[in-house]
């Protein structure tokens, strides 16, 4: 990549001596240091401030949480909304979990096949110069830009010619695919970077072309491979316009359409639909705080060349 | 380039050593290549290719409420006429450049403020960094309930809170009210995406060179001249694919107006994809909607041809 800067900057570069002085202590704290504080301050509070509302109302009962002017902080702080949620013996915690489970089950196999499928795609997009090969790679690429409702009515009609409509496998097909564009553009990335000369080397040695792929290729690639994992089954676990089409039956849906159904039941119980809205949010927002490089990494990969 | 050890072919691309071979002769040459990509062109094929062949074929139909597409009546480009000459095409796409570009543009400025003030050392930066992008992986669904609460008309925070300093009388009833409707659903797609363009963009400053910045500040150009000469043209690129996808999103985008507003009031935050979405479903009519599917589609075609231009710059140089 050529860099867009005049020479003379790149002269200057190279014929000043790397700076012994350290960055910070030529100038006083400028206005502009001072303007990037107020930015992340600014926008820690509008980041934070919503969820923490989010979870002083679950911890409110519903008389508490309508009340005008609001309780800043609740009078008398209750988990009975956690526990109605999460014990399986009540109504109300039997269906949510039973979201719970189908939300889980469902993301979980759409990204482990994701996974499975995409491997082997982005190595031959990497490795391997097959006519067509270029215009298949933009027809994964060009998933990306169309949104989810032209999909949905040929895809609605289509499942049900299947027979599919109100099973999870019509979800996890779908979901396969959201995946898959990104999951072969990141591991594309992956293999690229990977010498192909340690593949020779163990062909000399007598080991098949598959067999360097799996023993040599994959395991450095596994970096690659947790990122796209995550994020595909992020992507499964937040999804919604699917399942609201595809899913009818009480017992079947995922859980952001349980939240809606949910919503729509107890209207008035909103301490009761934050609690829920916090423990959806728990295992990816978890999932996001253990594996954050790997998922930064699938976001911004491809984007930024050096 | 000696050792050619994968006397297969495909290891190592030879282009040069013949010129083209035909077409069947290299597909039989490659079939083996094929054999690693096929579960994926399947998965396309049925999931990706079929839909949108149907959906240009459904958009010259009059289909059956009924949905037996056995009884759909050709109808040639009356859907689309249809659609283009009416009022309400007019008024949800002024909505829908509305929504797209205010948030585009606050997400990416937002992003961007973010991305330049992190991009140093300092105390609590990892766990600062973590928790503006918690609204990014969060469900939009959970999302939108919350932010429909804060903005409850009766009991939301945001009303009460600016009673209290005084703002105004009352609480505003900002879901219900068609001037504050979609600006207060901006607000909630820009909480929720701006740490995106955030880290794409610190992800950019990171192919900044150092030297360039000092070598700029030795020759005396201010904090502002060596963001504008050094850093921005370095983060073309990225703000680029950024504001790209941040635009093909924001065109997408169904969640948020859907849970938070369903379009209304009297339509003020209805955009495209929610029109699409209550069309098909909402009043069964598969042929309109599609008709209307072809019409974003083809805007989105548009907009992906500068999305891949811009994501396979030095791809192409790389790999021919």
């Amino acid at each position: 990549m050529s860099t867009p800067i005049r020479n003379t900057a790149a002269m200057t570069a190279t014929t000043t001596s790397p700076a012994p002085t350290r960055r910070r202590s030529k100038k006083p704290i400028g206005g502009w240091r001072w303007a990037g504080r107020g930015i992340l301050a600014f926008l820690l509070l509008f980041t934070a401030l919503p969820m923490v509302w989010m979870v002083i109302t679950s911890l409110k009962t519903q008389l508490a949480a309508l009340q005008y002017p609001p309780q800043w902080w609740p009078n008398e702080v209750t988990f009975e909304n956690y526990v109605q949620l999460l014990s399986p013996n009540n109504a109300v915690g039997h269906e949510f979990l039973q979201y719970f489970w189908n939300s889980f089950y469902v993301s979980i196999l759409s990204t482990i096949l994701g996974v499975v499928i995409a491997v082997p795609a982005a190595y031959a997009f990497s490795r391997f110069r097959f006519p067509g090969r270029q215009a298949l790679f933009f027809s994964v690429l060009l998933r990306n830009m169309f949104p989810a409702v032209v999909f949905l009515m040929p895809l609605f009609l289509m499942m049900k010619w299947l027979g599919l409509v109100n099973t999870h496998g019509s979800l996890i097909l779908t979901y396969l695919t959201f995946g898959l564009p990104l999951s072969i553009w990141l591991l594309k990335g992956f293999y690229d970077n990977i010498p192909i000369q340690l593949e020779q080397a163990a062909r000399i040695d007598g080991a098949t072309r598959f067999q360097a792929f799996f023993h040599i290729v994959m395991p450095l690639s596994s970096p690659g491979i947790i990122a796209t994992a995550i994020y595909a089954f992020i992507m499964a676990w937040n999804e919604y316009v699917y399942a609201l089409t595809f899913l009818n039956s009480k017992d079947k849906l995922t859980l952001p359409v349980g939240l809606q159904r949910f919503f729509s039941e107890y209207a008035t119980n909103w301490p009761g639909l934050m609690a829920a809205s916090f423990i959806m949010s728990v295992p990816v927002v978890v999932l996001f705080l253990v594996l954050q490089k790997y998922f930064v990494r699938a976001l911004t990969e491809g984007a930024v060349k050096s | 380039m000696t050792i050619d050890v994968a006397h297969q072919g495909g290891a190592v691309p030879a282009p040069s050593l013949r010129r083209r071979p035909n077409l069947l002769r290299r597909i039989v040459r490659h079939w083996n290549d094929y054999a690693y990509i096929a579960p994926a062109i399947v998965v396309m094929l049925l999931v990706i290719g079929y839909p949108i062949y149907y959906t240009v074929e459904l958009s010259f139909f009059k289909t059956p409420p009924n949905l037996a597409m056995s009884q759909k009546v050709f109808v040639g480009f009356d859907n689309y006429r249809a659609i283009l000459t009416s009022q309400s095409f007019r008024d949800v796409t002024y909505n829908t450049l509305i929504w797209t570009v205010v948030s585009t543009f606050f997400a990416y400025v937002l992003g961007l403020g973010a991305a330049l003030a992190l991009n140093r050392e300092f105390l609590g930066r990892g766990v600062l960094r973590a928790v503006l992008l918690v609204p990014y992986v969060i469900s939009a669904v959970a999302a939108s309930y919350v932010w429909k609460w804060l903005y409850h008309s009766d009991f939301g925070v945001i009303g009460a809170l600016s009673v209290q300093f005084g703002f105004t009388d009352e609480p505003i009833n900002f879901l219900d009210n068609i001037y504050t409707a979609l600006p207060s659903l901006i607000v909630v797609n820009i909480w929720k995406e701006f740490s995106f363009a955030m880290i794409m963009l610190l992800a950019g400053l990171q192919t900044v060179p150092d030297q360039l910045l000092r070598a700029a500040q030795v020759d005396g150009a201010n904090t502002w001249q060596r963001f504008w000469h050094v850093t921005m043209p370095h983060l073309k690129g990225v703000s680029m694919v950024t504001i790209l996808l941040l635009v093909v999103t924001n065109l997408n985008s169904f969640i948020i107006p859907w849970i938070m507003t369903g379009g209304g009031p009297a339509g003020a935050t209805d955009i495209w994809i929610t029109q699409i979405y209550q069309m098909a479903f909402g009043r069964i009519r598969f042929g309109m909607a599609s008709a209307y599917s072809v019409i974003l589609f083809i805007v989105m075609m548009a907009l992906g041809y500068f999305y891949v231009k811009a994501l396979t710059r030095g791809d192409e140089a790389k790999s021919e």
